[in-house]
């Protein structure tokens, strides 16, 4: 259950003040299925990172299974971010000296698990979305499509209740993103909340609901 | 998490190889500095102490108030009656009155000033007998009033013609004999030895008009007890000339203990002037790591957002300057015991006398230790720096 409250974030560019959300506030149930639209510099994405814990508002709260997370300091955030959340970029971003194994295992490093935990778990995640003969591939071996899956499998990796993708398709051709969107949705089949920015309305219609952003608000 | 973040590290110390080795090659330079200075201090100061140790069973005595021309001063010095006082003090073996001077020198029409040294003929011979070997001929004997031994430059370098045995030199007016000619000194007795005309103490006495004994060196039977008759030595110089301090008995643990007191200032320097390069290399830790920072912000960013802590990031940067600073310490300890090694050797064969590297596991230890501590206090803001950054800023970034 994520909440967030009259959610406000003001970037400062030098002396000028740029309002990126002013006054957002949305509740997503566990399960859910949400689509974030609007063009660019709407703010969705900085609704995301908000509600992603990945940034803190300028105002504002947000819930995350009743916890209030402006209350907490940075390593307590962090534990957020470890347990309860699987964020996929657009830009995959994993890191490029590591193989797709242990860019799976990264977070589950930071959890503390063990080696030998870390590694079979790290397997059948990269067999879940098919790259098990792939593991020892550095990301600049893999195709956009293939890294993008060893992101979901790294988002996965501590079996977070929530994931979270910032235009998880942007990067991809069509085929390769509809693949993504269908392994997505199936997790969500089995409980997991999505929450996804996007501005591709065949995604957002695919959605169980569909929010829509504009100028940092809301649009109903 | 510690083990991972070796391997972490190592992964990008890897990607960043010369990068990394040149850092690391700064580290080295400064250790290998230190180990280099620290061993040959040491050698340094353990060649002295042997030949001083060598030495034990000698105190040597001095008017303790040098006589200054024209400054009014003390004009006494020691006399036969303080030899004789001191041989009759309990543990006194032998004492040898020393004779310095400066004397005219003809050789076959040509006339120049030498430096005349004189002593019982047994003391002169053990004192020098080790730095230099005789080119022909042997030391003075105590029956040798017309006899002289010569060091190498008075034999080759003051004259135009050279001088061998059995030429005839006339000091001051008196005729004498070579009967030994000495070869080049090495560089620590040089000074003694090569530009002096060794006499017997009569002979001495002769030729430069006087009795006036410069100093004794005393042969004591119980080196432990030296200290004691050290003290009896002075008290009993002091009585003969009525004067609160006139004498100085120095014995070799005294000096042993002055020259330990020397060196250590000695070590401080030089460990001082190799800090400096330890701190360039450390600077250049800094630098390199907060490169490393920067072109890994996007990294660092991707790690939070997984879920890293501050303290796991810090925790990958420290390790990795951690990391870089062992290997270049470990580096520094080989490339300092070699340099150290090769300097012992060519200082040894530049001197004469032996002089070893020593590289004890203290220095060994204590150096290791300070380049992690360097590299991890250097790795420490970059480490920070990196860990503070917003998650989504350092995503964003690059």
């Amino acid at each position: 259950m994520i909440r967030a409250v009259n959610l406000k974030k003001i970037y400062k560019m030098g002396e000028i003040e740029v309002p990126a959300l002013r006054g957002v506030s949305l509740d997503i149930p566990d399960g859910d299925y949400v689509a974030i639209e609007g063009p660019s510099g709407s703010g969705k994405s900085t609704l995301l990172n908000m509600i992603g814990c990945l940034d803190r508002p300028t105002s504002g709260n947000v819930f995350i299974d009743d916890v209030d997370t402006s209350k907490l300091n940075d390593t307590e955030l962090a534990k957020i971010r470890r347990e309860k959340i699987g964020f996929i970029f657009q830009m995959f971003n994993l890191i490029p000296t590591l193989n797709a194994l242990e860019n799976v295992s990264l977070p589950m490093m930071f959890y503390g698990s063990s080696r030998g935990k870390r590694a079979k778990r790290a397997e059948e995640l990269l067999k879940i979305v098919g790259l098990a003969d792939r593991a020892n591939h550095k990301p600049s071996e893999l195709s956009g499509g293939e890294q993008q899956r060893v992101a979901i499998a790294r988002a996965l990796a501590n079996d977070p209740p929530v994931i979270f993708g910032d235009e998880p398709t942007g990067n991809l051709d069509t085929e390769s993103g509809k693949g993504i969107m269908n392994f997505l949705e199936k997790l969500n089949k089995k409980g997991e909340t999505l929450i996804i920015v996007t501005h591709d309305p065949e995604i957002a219609a695919r959605a169980h609901r569909s929010i829509r952003m504009r100028d940092g608000t809301l649009k109903a | 998490m510690f083990y991972d973040s070796l391997l972490l590290a190592y992964r990008n110390i890897r990607e960043r190889k010369f990068r990394s080795f040149l850092t690391l090659l700064g580290i080295a330079v400064g250790i290998a500095a230190i180990i280099s200075l620290i061993a040959v201090g040491y050698g340094m100061q353990y060649s002295i102490t042997e030949e001083l140790i060598g030495m034990a069973d000698i105190i040597s005595v001095m008017p303790g108030r040098q006589i200054i021309p024209g400054m009014g001063g003390y004009a006494e010095t020691i006399t036969e009656r303080d030899i004789e006082d001191i041989e009759r003090i309990a543990g006194v073996e032998d004492v040898g009155p020393w004779m310095y001077g400066t004397a005219q020198v003809e050789y076959r029409k040509e006339r120049t000033p030498v430096t005349i040294i004189s002593g019982d003929t047994q003391d002169l011979e053990e004192m020098y007998a080790t730095y230099a070997e005789f080119e022909d001929g042997r030391w003075i004997y105590e029956g040798d009033h017309r006899g002289c031994t010569i060091g190498y430059s008075v034999a080759h370098e003051y004259f135009d013609e050279d001088i061998g045995i059995n030429d005839r030199l006339i000091i001051n007016g008196e005729k004498f004999v070579v009967v030994g000619v000495l070869e080049k000194a090495g560089m620590m007795a040089s000074a003694d030895l090569d530009p002096n005309i060794f006499l017997t103490i009569r002979a001495a006495q002769e030729v430069l008009g006087t009795k006036d004994i410069y100093m004794l060196t005393v042969r004591i039977s119980d080196i432990d007890r030296a200290d004691d008759i050290g003290e009896e030595i002075e008290e009993t110089l002091d009585q003969n000339h009525n004067m609160d301090d006139f004498a100085q008995a120095m014995t070799m643990s005294s000096m042993i203990e002055q020259i330990g007191t020397v060196f250590l200032i000695l070590q401080a320097v030089l460990v001082g002037i190799a800090s400096i390069a330890l701190i360039v290399g450390s600077i250049g830790i800094m630098n390199s790591m907060l490169m490393s920072v920067m072109e890994r912000t996007h990294e660092i960013g991707i790690m939070k957002a997984i879920g890293a802590t501050n303290s796991n990031i810090i925790l990958l940067f420290l390790t990795e300057a951690g990391m870089i600073s062992l290997v270049g310490g470990i580096l520094g300890c080989i490339l300092g015991t070699i340099t150290a090694t090769l300097v012992s050797i060519g200082v040894s064969f530049y001197i004469g006398m032996e002089m070893p590297a020593i590289i004890t596991p203290e220095v060994m230890i204590g150096s290791l230790s300070v380049a992690i501590l360097v590299g991890v206090i250097s790795g420490l803001y970059p480490a920070r720096r990196a860990a503070k950054m917003s998650p989504v800023e350092a995503v964003r970034y690059g």
